[in-house]
């Protein structure tokens, strides 16, 4: 047998023991950010685990079909059917409002908080399971909605602790409008794309030089875009100055108002915006946006407009939890008293109403202090005041 | 875990690319304290003139990695590393236009004249650039078993180690020298500059004020020449 197969502790890539006190702390920062949500009015909701794949991959209209290479898949012996584990919650959130939720008041505002599992990690983000914690708000079409969301983000967000996110909003359809000018193949447009999320300047007017077209206006268009990335009020005025077709103009004005009302909700917020970001937005339709954190790699979170199977008109964001984690710092142990063994029921229960975490000893010692220490309490209990552990270095 | 620097962190490639670096950097206000050009110093990091930059000194294909990771903000690559790899994290703003040269596919001439690339289903390449490797030769429909070298490339195909090899070619020297001849170009290569997707985000107004610094340095550069 070799050694892989012999040692316990080895768990599948991307799969992990979270211990203390990190645990704790990821569920005390789930239950913060559901805190936030419930009291602006998301009421949650529970999909299960594991789905019939068919409803689960969704479709290329509402972004099923990017994830669909992501979802473990068993087959259910009860229904001789497909299977699927979920890699997203989005999806299940968006069919319980199509489906049973269908007649129920909109705007819906729905939350949730669950494990995914996806087939494969990534360099920068190697955790094939992880928690997801999100809203959707469901019915409305409207700059209110797409700004109570961003807001929203940003507020579970410092309910988890993470103190001053950067959110960057885009625009998928933005660039999608410019393309729609340009006649060019399919190739070509995979090509440009790959180069706009380079943000490679030089590689996108080559392909344009090309295709014949580098002194059309939407080529010039793309090119000023690619540069205009930074604060989102200084680069909605350079978008404003470029030269565009008609429905990308007004999706600029769409992010304008956008920009406009989370900064007065939120001034102090950081807030960017990069009009050519697209990677990872495939089924987003209209303003979208990713938070990231200073000295944290990848996404804290993302979210944005799109369009349920159902045909509804909805937008909604999704927190990624090991990102989170990533950002937090480590958790302090907080205070732990140790009560001897003959301590009184009524004693410990009036400790830890006072807010107390108590450890109980369940035979007698010689040293309680030592005892105390051992366990990794700070407090131990004398008579009935609590008395703090000495270091034993000092 | 979070890691807070105010410093930005710049990630330069060692080697024949930093002279060419070097005087860019300088036109747009950034030099290094005299130890970096020391050959004989252990330090990896160095200050620079501006309080806000520190450098470090890497390997060509760790400046990708470096920078996608978030653990330098912004650095110089080649367009060969940037797209073995692929880092979505990655941006490359810039076209440096300095260390270019052009990734090939060579063989010794004795291949090149027996061979039939038509016939193809399977080919061993040995090369630094695995992924772009079996991209290249999947487009065609051929399968590629590459096998990774990091240097003396050329050496392969003479001891019988493989037939093909995938590797940068600038002058052609090194391959004339060792009997091969370049058959086809895979893609052109130049340094670009490569940005943090995060830290372009998160620390939006330094690094989009640095890269307008260095594209101002760098058409200095054309109008002088």
């Amino acid at each position: 047998m070799s050694d892989e197969t012999e040692n316990r502790a080895l768990l599948p890539a991307g799969l992990h023991d979270l211990l203390p006190p990190r645990a704790g702390q990821e569920s005390a920062a789930i239950t913060g950010i559901l805190e936030v949500f419930a009291a602006s009015g998301y009421e949650q909701v529970k999909p299960p685990l594991v789905e019939f794949e068919s409803t689960l991959a969704g479709n290329g209209a509402n972004g099923g079909g990017s994830l669909s290479g992501q979802m473990f898949r068993l087959m259910d012996p009860v229904s001789q059917r497909m299977m699927a584990v979920r890699a997203d919650i989005t999806l299940q959130v968006a069919r319980i409002a199509g489906t049973r939720l269908a007649a129920a008041p909109r705007p819906l505002r729905l939350s949730y908080a669950g494990q995914i599992l996806r087939v494969r990690g990534n360099q920068l983000r190697p955790e094939r399971q992880f928690a997801q914690v999100g809203v959707e708000l469901i019915g409305p079409d409207s700059v209110a909605a797409d700004v109570e969301v961003i807001v929203l983000a940003a507020e579970g967000l410092n309910a988890a602790g993470i103190v001053e996110p950067t959110i960057d909003i885009n625009s998928p359809a933005l660039v999608a409008h410019v393309l729609a000018g340009i006649d060019l193949g399919e190739e070509a447009v995979q090509e440009l794309r790959a180069s706009l999320d380079r943000k490679d300047l030089g590689a996108t007017e080559e392909v344009l030089r090309r295709e014949g077209i580098a002194f059309s206006d939407s080529a010039k268009a793309l090119c000023a875009m690619i540069e205009t990335v930074g604060p989102a009020a200084e680069v909605v005025e350079e978008l404003k100055s470029i030269d565009l077709p008609a429905d990308a103009r007004a999706e600029v004005i769409r992010l304008a108002d956008v920009v406009d009302g989370v900064r007065a909700a939120l001034p102090e917020l950081s807030l960017t915006l990069d009009p050519v970001e697209y990677r990872g937005f495939e089924y987003q339709t209209g303003v979208s946006f990713t938070v990231f954190a200073e000295g944290v790699r990848g996404e804290l979170a993302r979210g944005g407009r799109y369009i349920t199977e159902a045909g509804e008109y909805a937008t909604g964001v999704s927190l990624y939890m090991d990102s989170i984690m990533r950002a937090l710092p480590d958790a302090e142990s907080g205070s732990r008293l140790y009560l001897p063994a003959e301590t009184a029921v009524a004693v410990g229960q009036g400790l830890r109403a006072n807010g107390w975490v108590t450890v109980a000893g369940l035979q007698d010692v010689a040293d309680i202090e030592e005892e105390a220490r051992r366990l990794g309490c700070s407090h131990y209990l004398v008579g009935e005041d609590p008395v703090a552990t000495r270091d034993t270095d000092s | 875990m979070a890691k807070k620097t105010d410093k930005l962190i710049l990630a330069l490639p060692k080697g024949r690319i930093l002279g060419e670096v070097l005087p860019l950097l300088k036109r747009a206000g950034i030099e290094p304290e005299p130890e970096f050009s020391d050959p004989n110093t252990r330090k990896l990091r160095f200050d620079t003139n501006d309080p806000g930059i520190e450098i470090i000194r890497v390997r060509a294909f760790d400046v990708a990695t470096f920078v996608a990771f978030g653990a330098a903000h912004f650095g110089v690559a080649g367009s060969d590393v940037i797209m073995e790899f692929d880092y979505p994290e990655l941006y490359a703003p810039l076209d440096l236009d300095i260390g270019k040269c052009r990734l090939s596919v060579a063989a010794p001439q004795s291949v090149v004249a027996v061979d039939n690339p038509a016939r193809w289903s399977h080919v061993r390449v040995a090369t630094k650039y695995p992924n772009l490797t079996h991209k290249h030769f999947a487009r065609r429909g051929v399968q590629a078993e590459c096998i990774k070298l990091n240097g003396a490339m050329e050496l392969a195909p003479t001891l019988g180690l493989c037939r093909w090899i995938v590797d940068l070619v600038s002058t052609g020297g090194t391959l004339k020298a060792n009997g091969l001849v370049e058959i086809e170009t895979i893609m052109d290569i130049s340094s670009r500059l490569v940005v943090n997707r995060a830290a372009l985000k998160t620390r939006a107004s330094t690094l989009t004020g640095w890269i307008d610094r260095i594209r101002d340095a760098l058409e200095d550069g054309r109008d002088a020449a």
